[in-house]
Protein backbone atom coordinates (compact mmCIF):
# COMPACT_ATOMS: atom_id res chain seq x y z
CA UNK A 1 0.00 0.00 0.00
CA UNK A 2 2.98 2.19 -0.62
CA UNK A 3 3.69 4.30 -3.68
CA UNK A 4 5.54 3.04 -6.71
CA UNK A 5 9.32 2.58 -6.36
CA UNK A 6 9.97 5.56 -8.62
CA UNK A 7 7.39 7.73 -6.95
CA UNK A 8 7.13 6.80 -3.30
CA UNK A 9 3.93 8.11 -1.86
CA UNK A 10 3.61 9.07 1.76
CA UNK A 11 1.03 6.89 3.50
CA UNK A 12 -2.08 8.82 4.34
CA UNK A 13 -4.55 8.07 7.10
CA UNK A 14 -6.91 6.38 4.64
CA UNK A 15 -4.05 4.02 3.64
CA UNK A 16 -3.55 3.05 7.27
CA UNK A 17 -7.26 2.38 7.81
CA UNK A 18 -7.27 0.22 4.66
CA UNK A 19 -4.18 -1.66 5.85
CA UNK A 20 -5.81 -2.45 9.20
CA UNK A 21 -9.04 -3.58 7.53
CA UNK A 22 -7.17 -5.82 5.08
CA UNK A 23 -5.33 -7.53 7.93
CA UNK A 24 -8.52 -7.98 10.00
CA UNK A 25 -10.31 -9.43 6.97
CA UNK A 26 -7.75 -12.24 6.70
CA UNK A 27 -8.66 -13.62 10.16
CA UNK A 28 -12.36 -14.20 9.37
CA UNK A 29 -13.71 -12.88 12.68
CA UNK A 30 -10.85 -14.06 14.88
CA UNK A 31 -8.42 -11.12 14.62
CA UNK A 32 -6.64 -10.41 17.90
CA UNK A 33 -5.07 -7.00 18.46
CA UNK A 34 -1.54 -8.43 18.59
CA UNK A 35 -2.02 -10.25 15.30
CA UNK A 36 -3.39 -7.12 13.66
CA UNK A 37 -0.45 -5.17 15.10
CA UNK A 38 2.10 -7.53 13.53
CA UNK A 39 0.21 -7.69 10.25
CA UNK A 40 -0.26 -3.95 9.88
CA UNK A 41 3.19 -3.13 11.29
CA UNK A 42 1.70 -0.75 13.83
CA UNK A 43 2.33 -0.57 17.60
CA UNK A 44 -0.58 -1.81 19.70
CA UNK A 45 -1.22 1.55 21.46
CA UNK A 46 -1.48 3.38 18.13
CA UNK A 47 -3.49 0.58 16.60
CA UNK A 48 -6.01 0.74 19.44
CA UNK A 49 -7.00 4.28 18.33
CA UNK A 50 -7.47 3.11 14.76
CA UNK A 51 -9.59 0.16 15.85
CA UNK A 52 -11.77 2.39 18.04
CA UNK A 53 -12.34 4.76 15.13
CA UNK A 54 -13.16 1.90 12.74
CA UNK A 55 -15.61 0.47 15.30
CA UNK A 56 -17.28 3.88 15.70
CA UNK A 57 -17.64 4.20 11.94
CA UNK A 58 -19.18 0.74 11.70
CA UNK A 59 -16.39 -0.61 9.53
CA UNK A 60 -15.41 -3.19 12.16
CA UNK A 61 -17.21 -5.21 14.82
CA UNK A 62 -15.68 -6.74 17.92
CA UNK A 63 -16.69 -9.61 20.12
CA UNK A 64 -15.27 -10.59 23.50
CA UNK A 65 -14.17 -14.24 23.61
CA UNK A 66 -12.35 -15.56 26.73
CA UNK A 67 -11.74 -11.99 27.89
CA UNK A 68 -10.10 -10.95 24.60
CA UNK A 69 -11.55 -8.77 21.87
CA UNK A 70 -11.76 -10.42 18.46
CA UNK A 71 -12.32 -8.12 15.48
CA UNK A 72 -14.09 -8.69 12.18
CA UNK A 73 -14.74 -6.54 9.14
CA UNK A 74 -18.34 -5.47 8.40
CA UNK A 75 -20.08 -5.20 5.03
CA UNK A 76 -19.58 -1.45 5.31
CA UNK A 77 -15.87 -2.03 5.93
CA UNK A 78 -15.66 -4.17 2.81
CA UNK A 79 -17.47 -1.43 0.90
CA UNK A 80 -14.83 1.04 2.11
CA UNK A 81 -12.04 -1.27 0.88
CA UNK A 82 -13.65 -1.76 -2.53
CA UNK A 83 -14.04 1.99 -2.97
CA UNK A 84 -10.56 2.72 -1.61
CA UNK A 85 -8.80 0.34 -4.03
CA UNK A 86 -10.85 1.45 -7.02
CA UNK A 87 -10.04 5.08 -6.27
CA UNK A 88 -6.35 4.27 -5.77
CA UNK A 89 -6.37 2.51 -9.14
CA UNK A 90 -7.84 5.55 -10.89
CA UNK A 91 -5.40 7.91 -9.15
CA UNK A 92 -2.46 5.80 -10.31
CA UNK A 93 -3.87 5.79 -13.85
CA UNK A 94 -4.05 9.60 -13.81
CA UNK A 95 -0.52 9.82 -12.41
CA UNK A 96 0.91 7.39 -15.01
CA UNK A 97 -0.92 8.56 -18.14
CA UNK A 98 1.23 11.18 -19.94
CA UNK A 99 -0.35 14.60 -20.23
CA UNK A 100 -2.95 13.79 -17.60
CA UNK A 101 -1.22 15.61 -14.78
CA UNK A 102 -3.00 18.86 -15.52
CA UNK A 103 0.24 20.61 -16.55
CA UNK A 104 0.74 22.10 -19.98
CA UNK A 105 3.48 20.46 -22.06
CA UNK A 106 5.11 23.74 -23.14
CA UNK A 107 4.21 26.41 -20.62
CA UNK A 108 5.08 29.86 -21.83
CA UNK B 1 7.78 -37.34 31.70
CA UNK B 2 11.21 -35.84 32.46
CA UNK B 3 12.01 -32.23 31.57
CA UNK B 4 15.38 -30.77 30.66
CA UNK B 5 15.63 -27.09 31.60
CA UNK B 6 18.10 -24.60 30.24
CA UNK B 7 18.33 -21.61 32.60
CA UNK B 8 18.29 -17.99 31.46
CA UNK B 9 21.49 -17.03 29.61
CA UNK B 10 22.46 -20.72 29.77
CA UNK B 11 24.69 -22.37 27.19
CA UNK B 12 24.40 -26.15 26.90
CA UNK B 13 25.15 -29.05 24.56
CA UNK B 14 22.31 -31.51 24.00
CA UNK B 15 21.58 -34.58 21.91
CA UNK B 16 18.56 -36.72 22.71
CA UNK B 17 16.06 -35.34 25.25
CA UNK B 18 13.67 -38.00 26.54
CA UNK B 19 10.66 -35.86 27.48
CA UNK B 20 10.26 -32.07 27.32
CA UNK B 21 12.81 -29.35 26.79
CA UNK B 22 12.30 -25.96 28.42
CA UNK B 23 14.69 -23.19 27.51
CA UNK B 24 14.48 -19.83 29.24
CA UNK B 25 15.31 -16.52 27.60
CA UNK B 26 18.65 -15.86 25.91
CA UNK B 27 19.86 -19.42 25.77
CA UNK B 28 22.25 -21.15 23.38
CA UNK B 29 21.99 -24.86 22.63
CA UNK B 30 24.81 -26.65 20.83
CA UNK B 31 23.80 -29.90 19.25
CA UNK B 32 25.42 -33.31 19.39
CA UNK B 33 24.57 -34.61 15.95
CA UNK B 34 20.88 -33.83 16.23
CA UNK B 35 18.70 -32.39 18.98
CA UNK B 36 15.86 -34.89 19.32
CA UNK B 37 13.15 -33.95 21.84
CA UNK B 38 10.58 -36.69 22.32
CA UNK B 39 8.12 -34.29 24.01
CA UNK B 40 7.51 -30.55 23.77
CA UNK B 41 10.28 -28.07 23.05
CA UNK B 42 9.39 -24.80 24.75
CA UNK B 43 11.29 -21.54 24.58
CA UNK B 44 10.46 -18.69 26.99
CA UNK B 45 12.23 -15.92 25.10
CA UNK B 46 15.02 -15.66 22.54
CA UNK B 47 17.12 -18.74 21.92
CA UNK B 48 19.46 -20.30 19.40
CA UNK B 49 19.73 -23.98 18.54
CA UNK B 50 22.96 -24.68 16.64
CA UNK B 51 22.08 -27.70 14.55
CA UNK B 52 19.22 -29.87 13.35
CA UNK B 53 16.30 -30.37 15.67
CA UNK B 54 13.20 -32.50 15.87
CA UNK B 55 10.49 -32.56 18.50
CA UNK B 56 6.91 -33.61 19.09
CA UNK B 57 5.69 -30.02 19.47
CA UNK B 58 7.37 -26.61 19.47
CA UNK B 59 6.30 -23.51 21.35
CA UNK B 60 7.99 -20.16 21.86
CA UNK B 61 6.87 -17.09 23.79
CA UNK B 62 8.41 -13.66 23.24
CA UNK B 63 11.69 -13.05 21.45
CA UNK B 64 13.12 -14.87 18.49
CA UNK B 65 14.08 -18.52 18.29
CA UNK B 66 16.62 -19.46 15.65
CA UNK B 67 17.35 -23.02 14.58
CA UNK B 68 20.61 -23.20 12.62
CA UNK B 69 19.66 -26.39 10.84
CA UNK B 70 16.52 -28.35 9.93
CA UNK B 71 13.47 -28.32 12.18
CA UNK B 72 11.02 -31.23 12.10
CA UNK B 73 7.96 -30.94 14.37
CA UNK B 74 5.66 -33.97 14.50
CA UNK B 75 2.70 -31.96 15.75
CA UNK B 76 2.35 -28.14 15.90
CA UNK B 77 4.72 -25.21 15.93
CA UNK B 78 3.33 -22.28 17.89
CA UNK B 79 5.05 -18.93 18.42
CA UNK B 80 3.25 -16.51 20.73
CA UNK B 81 4.46 -12.91 20.46
CA UNK B 82 7.61 -14.28 18.94
CA UNK B 83 9.29 -15.07 15.67
CA UNK B 84 10.93 -18.29 14.51
CA UNK B 85 13.84 -18.55 12.11
CA UNK B 86 14.88 -21.88 10.60
CA UNK B 87 18.04 -21.96 8.48
CA UNK B 88 17.26 -25.33 6.91
CA UNK B 89 14.12 -27.31 6.14
CA UNK B 90 10.94 -26.93 8.21
CA UNK B 91 8.27 -29.60 8.56
CA UNK B 92 5.34 -29.44 10.95
CA UNK B 93 1.68 -30.38 11.09
CA UNK B 94 0.49 -26.82 11.73
CA UNK B 95 2.48 -23.61 12.07
CA UNK B 96 1.03 -20.68 13.98
CA UNK B 97 3.40 -17.75 14.54
CA UNK B 98 2.42 -14.32 15.81
CA UNK B 99 5.33 -12.17 14.81
CA UNK B 100 7.02 -13.87 11.91
CA UNK B 101 8.55 -16.97 10.34
CA UNK B 102 11.71 -17.19 8.23
CA UNK B 103 12.73 -20.44 6.58
CA UNK B 104 15.96 -21.00 4.65
CA UNK B 105 15.08 -24.41 3.21
CA UNK B 106 11.88 -26.01 1.95
CA UNK B 107 8.88 -25.57 4.25
CA UNK B 108 5.85 -27.83 4.52
CA UNK B 109 2.87 -28.03 6.84
CA UNK B 110 -0.84 -28.55 6.58
CA UNK B 111 -1.42 -24.93 7.61
CA UNK B 112 0.76 -21.84 8.00
CA UNK B 113 -0.80 -19.00 9.97
CA UNK B 114 1.56 -16.10 10.51
CA UNK B 115 0.68 -12.72 11.98
CA UNK B 116 3.54 -10.57 10.75
CA UNK B 117 5.82 -11.67 7.91
CA UNK B 118 6.52 -15.04 6.28
CA UNK B 119 9.82 -15.32 4.40
CA UNK B 120 10.95 -18.43 2.57
CA UNK B 121 14.13 -18.91 0.55
CA UNK B 122 12.95 -22.12 -1.10
CA UNK B 123 9.64 -23.90 -1.73
CA UNK B 124 6.59 -23.94 0.53
CA UNK B 125 3.91 -26.60 0.46
CA UNK B 126 0.71 -26.41 2.50
CA UNK B 127 -3.03 -26.77 2.34
CA UNK B 128 -3.63 -23.20 3.56
CA UNK B 129 -1.39 -20.20 4.13
CA UNK B 130 -2.59 -17.11 5.97
CA UNK B 131 -0.29 -14.15 6.59
CA UNK B 132 -1.33 -10.92 8.27
CA UNK B 133 1.45 -8.79 6.79
CA UNK B 134 4.05 -9.54 4.13
CA UNK B 135 4.71 -12.89 2.44
CA UNK B 136 7.88 -13.49 0.41
CA UNK B 137 8.91 -16.78 -1.14
CA UNK B 138 11.75 -17.45 -3.57
CA UNK B 139 10.77 -21.03 -4.48
CA UNK B 140 7.60 -22.71 -5.67
CA UNK B 141 4.44 -22.23 -3.64
CA UNK B 142 1.98 -25.11 -3.68
CA UNK B 143 -1.24 -24.70 -1.69
CA UNK B 144 -5.01 -24.71 -1.86
CA UNK B 145 -5.60 -21.22 -0.48
CA UNK B 146 -3.24 -18.35 0.25
CA UNK B 147 -4.31 -15.19 2.03
CA UNK B 148 -2.26 -12.15 3.02
CA UNK B 149 -3.18 -8.76 4.38
CA UNK B 150 -0.21 -6.81 3.02
CA UNK B 151 2.19 -7.44 0.18
CA UNK B 152 3.04 -10.75 -1.45
CA UNK B 153 6.19 -11.46 -3.46
CA UNK B 154 6.22 -14.95 -4.97
CA UNK B 155 7.98 -17.01 -7.58
CA UNK B 156 6.13 -19.88 -9.27
CA UNK B 157 2.71 -20.77 -7.85
CA UNK B 158 0.33 -23.72 -8.05
CA UNK B 159 -2.72 -22.66 -6.05
CA UNK B 160 -6.49 -22.91 -5.92
CA UNK B 161 -7.04 -19.37 -4.64
CA UNK B 162 -5.02 -16.27 -3.80
CA UNK B 163 -6.51 -13.43 -1.76
CA UNK B 164 -4.29 -10.46 -0.94
CA UNK B 165 -5.11 -7.03 0.47
CA UNK B 166 -2.23 -5.02 -0.93
CA UNK B 167 0.23 -5.81 -3.69
CA UNK B 168 1.06 -9.11 -5.44
CA UNK B 169 4.21 -9.70 -7.50
CA UNK B 170 4.69 -13.20 -8.80
CA UNK B 171 6.64 -14.92 -11.53
CA UNK B 172 3.90 -17.13 -12.92
CA UNK B 173 2.19 -20.49 -12.65
CA UNK B 174 -1.43 -21.29 -12.06
CA UNK B 175 -4.22 -20.22 -9.70
CA UNK B 176 -7.01 -22.61 -10.58
CA UNK B 177 -9.95 -20.72 -9.06
CA UNK B 178 -9.75 -17.07 -7.99
CA UNK B 179 -7.19 -14.35 -7.57
CA UNK B 180 -8.46 -11.42 -5.50
CA UNK B 181 -6.17 -8.47 -4.89
CA UNK B 182 -7.06 -5.15 -3.35
CA UNK B 183 -4.26 -3.06 -4.83
CA UNK B 184 -1.83 -4.10 -7.56
CA UNK B 185 -1.07 -7.38 -9.29
CA UNK B 186 1.93 -8.19 -11.47
CA UNK B 187 3.15 -11.42 -13.11
CA UNK B 188 6.38 -11.81 -15.09
CA UNK B 189 6.17 -15.37 -16.51
CA UNK B 190 3.31 -17.26 -18.22
CA UNK B 191 0.34 -17.22 -15.89
CA UNK B 192 -3.02 -19.00 -15.87
CA UNK B 193 -6.01 -18.44 -13.60
CA UNK B 194 -9.73 -19.02 -13.16
CA UNK B 195 -10.96 -15.52 -12.37
CA UNK B 196 -8.95 -12.48 -11.37
CA UNK B 197 -10.23 -9.40 -9.58
CA UNK B 198 -7.89 -6.52 -8.80
CA UNK B 199 -9.03 -3.24 -7.25
CA UNK B 200 -6.25 -1.07 -8.69
CA UNK B 201 -3.81 -2.12 -11.40
CA UNK B 202 -2.93 -5.42 -13.12
CA UNK B 203 0.23 -6.02 -15.16
CA UNK B 204 0.84 -9.24 -17.04
CA UNK B 205 4.34 -9.24 -18.49
CA UNK B 206 4.14 -12.61 -20.26
CA UNK B 207 1.47 -14.78 -21.91
CA UNK B 208 -1.64 -14.93 -19.75
CA UNK B 209 -4.79 -17.02 -19.86
CA UNK B 210 -7.80 -16.76 -17.58
CA UNK B 211 -11.54 -16.50 -17.17
CA UNK B 212 -12.96 -13.22 -15.96
CA UNK B 213 -10.35 -10.45 -15.65
CA UNK B 214 -11.72 -7.58 -13.59
CA UNK B 215 -9.52 -4.56 -12.83
CA UNK B 216 -10.75 -1.35 -11.22
CA UNK B 217 -8.14 1.04 -12.61
CA UNK B 218 -5.71 -0.11 -15.28
CA UNK B 219 -4.77 -3.42 -16.91
CA UNK B 220 -1.78 -4.03 -19.15
CA UNK B 221 -0.71 -7.27 -20.82
CA UNK B 222 2.66 -7.04 -22.57
CA UNK B 223 2.06 -10.18 -24.65
CA UNK B 224 -0.98 -12.29 -25.67
CA UNK B 225 -3.99 -12.35 -23.38
CA UNK B 226 -6.71 -15.00 -23.48
CA UNK B 227 -9.82 -14.45 -21.36
CA UNK B 228 -13.53 -15.02 -21.06
CA UNK B 229 -14.64 -11.57 -19.92
CA UNK B 230 -12.36 -8.57 -19.63
CA UNK B 231 -13.57 -5.69 -17.52
CA UNK B 232 -11.46 -2.62 -16.75
CA UNK B 233 -12.63 0.63 -15.16
CA UNK B 234 -9.98 2.90 -16.67
CA UNK B 235 -7.27 2.03 -19.19
CA UNK B 236 -6.59 -1.37 -20.73
CA UNK B 237 -3.85 -2.44 -23.15
CA UNK B 238 -2.71 -5.71 -24.72
CA UNK B 239 0.76 -5.80 -26.28
CA UNK B 240 0.12 -8.97 -28.33
CA UNK B 241 -3.15 -10.50 -29.49
CA UNK B 242 -6.35 -10.66 -27.45
CA UNK B 243 -8.81 -13.55 -27.54
CA UNK B 244 -11.96 -13.90 -25.45
CA UNK B 245 -15.68 -13.42 -25.13
CA UNK B 246 -16.73 -9.98 -23.85
CA UNK B 247 -14.82 -6.74 -23.23
CA UNK B 248 -15.98 -3.80 -21.17
CA UNK B 249 -13.57 -0.90 -20.70
CA UNK B 250 -14.53 2.43 -19.13
CA UNK B 251 -11.78 4.52 -20.70
CA UNK B 252 -9.20 3.64 -23.34
CA UNK B 253 -8.50 0.18 -24.78
CA UNK B 254 -5.58 -0.61 -27.07
CA UNK B 255 -4.49 -3.88 -28.64
CA UNK B 256 -1.24 -4.03 -30.58
CA UNK B 257 -2.17 -7.18 -32.54
CA UNK B 258 -5.64 -8.50 -33.30
CA UNK B 259 -8.66 -8.93 -31.06
CA UNK B 260 -10.83 -11.98 -31.63
CA UNK B 261 -14.04 -12.06 -29.56
CA UNK B 262 -17.02 -14.36 -29.45
CA UNK B 263 -19.16 -11.75 -27.65
CA UNK B 264 -19.55 -8.02 -27.19
CA UNK B 265 -17.28 -4.99 -26.86
CA UNK B 266 -18.30 -1.93 -24.87
CA UNK B 267 -15.76 0.87 -24.58
CA UNK B 268 -16.58 4.21 -23.01
CA UNK B 269 -13.67 6.09 -24.58
CA UNK B 270 -11.36 4.98 -27.36
CA UNK B 271 -10.45 1.57 -28.77
CA UNK B 272 -7.40 1.06 -30.94
CA UNK B 273 -6.58 -2.31 -32.54
CA UNK B 274 -3.46 -2.74 -34.70
CA UNK B 275 -4.88 -5.62 -36.72
CA UNK B 276 -8.46 -6.92 -37.10
CA UNK B 277 -11.15 -6.88 -34.43
CA UNK B 278 -14.05 -9.34 -34.61
CA UNK B 279 -17.04 -10.03 -32.38
CA UNK B 280 -20.83 -9.89 -32.13
CA UNK B 281 -21.78 -6.39 -30.93
CA UNK B 282 -19.66 -3.25 -30.61
CA UNK B 283 -20.51 -0.06 -28.71
CA UNK B 284 -17.84 2.65 -28.62
CA UNK B 285 -18.54 5.97 -26.90
CA UNK B 286 -15.53 7.68 -28.46
CA UNK B 287 -13.24 6.53 -31.23
CA UNK B 288 -12.45 3.20 -32.92
CA UNK B 289 -9.23 2.62 -34.86
CA UNK B 290 -8.43 -0.72 -36.48
CA UNK B 291 -7.13 -2.26 -39.67
CA UNK B 292 -10.50 -3.95 -40.01
CA UNK B 293 -13.54 -4.29 -37.72
CA UNK B 294 -16.04 -7.03 -38.36
CA UNK B 295 -19.10 -7.75 -36.17
CA UNK B 296 -22.00 -10.10 -36.75
CA UNK B 297 -24.48 -7.98 -34.73
CA UNK B 298 -24.91 -4.29 -33.97
CA UNK B 299 -22.18 -1.65 -34.20
CA UNK B 300 -22.65 1.76 -32.57
CA UNK B 301 -20.01 4.47 -32.79
CA UNK B 302 -20.34 7.63 -30.69
CA UNK B 303 -17.34 9.63 -31.91
CA UNK B 304 -15.25 8.44 -34.82
CA UNK B 305 -14.14 5.30 -36.59
CA UNK B 306 -11.04 4.88 -38.72
CA UNK B 307 -10.29 1.64 -40.54
CA UNK B 308 -7.99 0.82 -43.44
CA UNK B 309 -10.07 -2.09 -44.77
CA UNK B 310 -13.49 -1.27 -43.37
CA UNK B 311 -16.06 -1.58 -40.62
CA UNK B 312 -18.75 -4.25 -40.93
CA UNK B 313 -21.84 -5.07 -38.88
CA UNK B 314 -25.33 -6.49 -39.38
CA UNK B 315 -26.54 -3.08 -38.20
CA UNK B 316 -24.23 -0.08 -38.07
CA UNK B 317 -25.23 3.14 -36.38
CA UNK B 318 -23.01 6.20 -36.51
CA UNK B 319 -24.32 8.49 -33.80
CA UNK B 320 -24.94 12.23 -34.12
CA UNK B 321 -21.89 14.18 -35.38
CA UNK B 322 -19.73 11.06 -35.56
CA UNK B 323 -17.10 10.51 -38.29
CA UNK B 324 -16.19 7.39 -40.27
CA UNK B 325 -13.02 6.97 -42.36
CA UNK B 326 -12.76 3.81 -44.42
CA UNK B 327 -15.66 1.84 -45.91
CA UNK B 328 -18.71 1.05 -43.77
CA UNK B 329 -20.45 -2.21 -44.64
CA UNK B 330 -23.67 -3.63 -43.21
CA UNK B 331 -27.09 -5.07 -43.62
CA UNK B 332 -28.49 -1.80 -42.32
CA UNK B 333 -26.39 1.38 -41.97
CA UNK B 334 -27.73 4.53 -40.36
CA UNK B 335 -25.95 7.87 -40.16
CA UNK B 336 -27.52 10.05 -37.51
CA UNK B 337 -27.79 13.83 -37.75
CA UNK B 338 -24.61 15.52 -38.99
CA UNK B 339 -22.67 12.26 -39.07
CA UNK B 340 -20.08 12.01 -41.86
CA UNK B 341 -18.87 8.87 -43.66
CA UNK B 342 -16.92 7.89 -46.77
CA UNK B 343 -18.22 4.89 -48.77
CA UNK B 344 -21.21 2.94 -47.46
CA UNK B 345 -22.23 -0.53 -48.65
CA UNK B 346 -25.46 -1.98 -47.22
CA UNK B 347 -28.81 -3.55 -47.97
CA UNK B 348 -30.50 -0.48 -46.47
CA UNK B 349 -28.81 2.89 -45.96
CA UNK B 350 -30.43 5.77 -44.09
CA UNK B 351 -28.92 9.22 -43.70
CA UNK B 352 -30.57 11.49 -41.16
CA UNK B 353 -30.73 15.29 -41.34
CA UNK B 354 -27.51 16.96 -42.55
CA UNK B 355 -25.61 13.69 -42.61
CA UNK B 356 -22.96 13.30 -45.31
CA UNK B 357 -21.41 10.44 -47.24
CA UNK B 358 -19.14 10.02 -50.25
CA UNK B 359 -20.56 7.03 -52.10
CA UNK B 360 -23.60 4.99 -51.11
CA UNK B 361 -24.32 1.51 -52.47
CA UNK B 362 -27.61 -0.09 -51.36
CA UNK B 363 -30.76 -1.92 -52.28
CA UNK B 364 -32.80 0.71 -50.51
CA UNK B 365 -31.47 4.22 -49.77
CA UNK B 366 -33.12 6.99 -47.71
CA UNK B 367 -31.58 10.47 -47.72
CA UNK B 368 -32.85 12.72 -44.92
CA UNK B 369 -33.46 16.47 -44.97
CA UNK B 370 -30.46 18.49 -46.14
CA UNK B 371 -28.27 15.40 -46.24
CA UNK B 372 -25.54 15.21 -48.85
CA UNK B 373 -24.04 12.37 -50.88
CA UNK B 374 -21.56 12.49 -53.76
CA UNK B 375 -22.82 9.35 -55.51
CA UNK B 376 -25.70 6.89 -55.00
CA UNK B 377 -25.96 3.45 -56.61
CA UNK B 378 -29.10 1.42 -55.74
CA UNK B 379 -31.14 -1.54 -56.94
CA UNK B 380 -34.71 -0.94 -55.64
CA UNK B 381 -35.68 2.40 -54.06
CA UNK B 382 -34.18 5.83 -53.42
CA UNK B 383 -36.08 8.20 -51.15
CA UNK B 384 -34.85 11.80 -50.94
CA UNK B 385 -36.29 14.20 -48.38
CA UNK B 386 -36.41 18.01 -48.65
CA UNK B 387 -33.04 19.59 -49.32
CA UNK B 388 -31.23 16.27 -49.79
CA UNK B 389 -28.49 16.52 -52.41
CA UNK B 390 -26.78 13.97 -54.63
CA UNK B 391 -23.93 15.52 -56.60
CA UNK B 392 -23.98 13.11 -59.55
CA UNK B 393 -27.24 11.66 -60.89
CA UNK B 394 -28.24 8.55 -58.86
CA UNK B 395 -27.81 5.26 -60.71
CA UNK B 396 -30.37 2.47 -60.50
CA UNK B 397 -28.63 -0.79 -61.40
CA UNK B 398 -29.64 -4.47 -61.62
CA UNK B 399 -26.81 -5.59 -59.34
CA UNK B 400 -24.57 -3.80 -56.85
CA UNK B 401 -20.79 -4.18 -57.02
CA UNK B 402 -19.29 -6.71 -54.55
CA UNK B 403 -19.06 -5.30 -51.02
CA UNK B 404 -15.69 -5.09 -49.29
CA UNK B 405 -15.01 -7.41 -46.28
Amino acid sequence: MEGSPTNPRRREVSDLYATVLEVVKRYHGAARITRISYGAGMPVDRLRNFLDRLLTLGLLTSEEVDGRALYDITARGQEFLDTYWKMRGYIEVFEQAPGWNGRRKNPR
Amino acid sequence: MAEVRVPRHGKVRLGVVEGDLRAEADTEIDVDGRLAVTGEARFDGGSEVRGDMDCRSFRSDDGRVRVRGHLFVTEDLEARDSAVEVDGELKARRVDADRGLTVGGPASAERFEVGGHLDGAQSLTARTVSVGGKFQLAGKLTAESVEAGGAVDLHEVALDSLDVGGVVNLAGGIVRRTVEVGGRFSSTAPFEFGNLSVGGISHFHDRTKGGRVDTGGMMTADRDLEFEDLHTGGICSIGGNGKGRNVEVGGKFSVHGGLNLSGNVEVGGMISVGEAITGINLDVGGKLEARRASFSGTVEIGGAVTTREGLKGAQVRLRRRSRARGPVVGGYVRLETKAVAEDIYADTVELEEKAEAARVFGRRVVLGENSSVAEVVYTETLETREGARVRTPPQKVAQLPPFPL
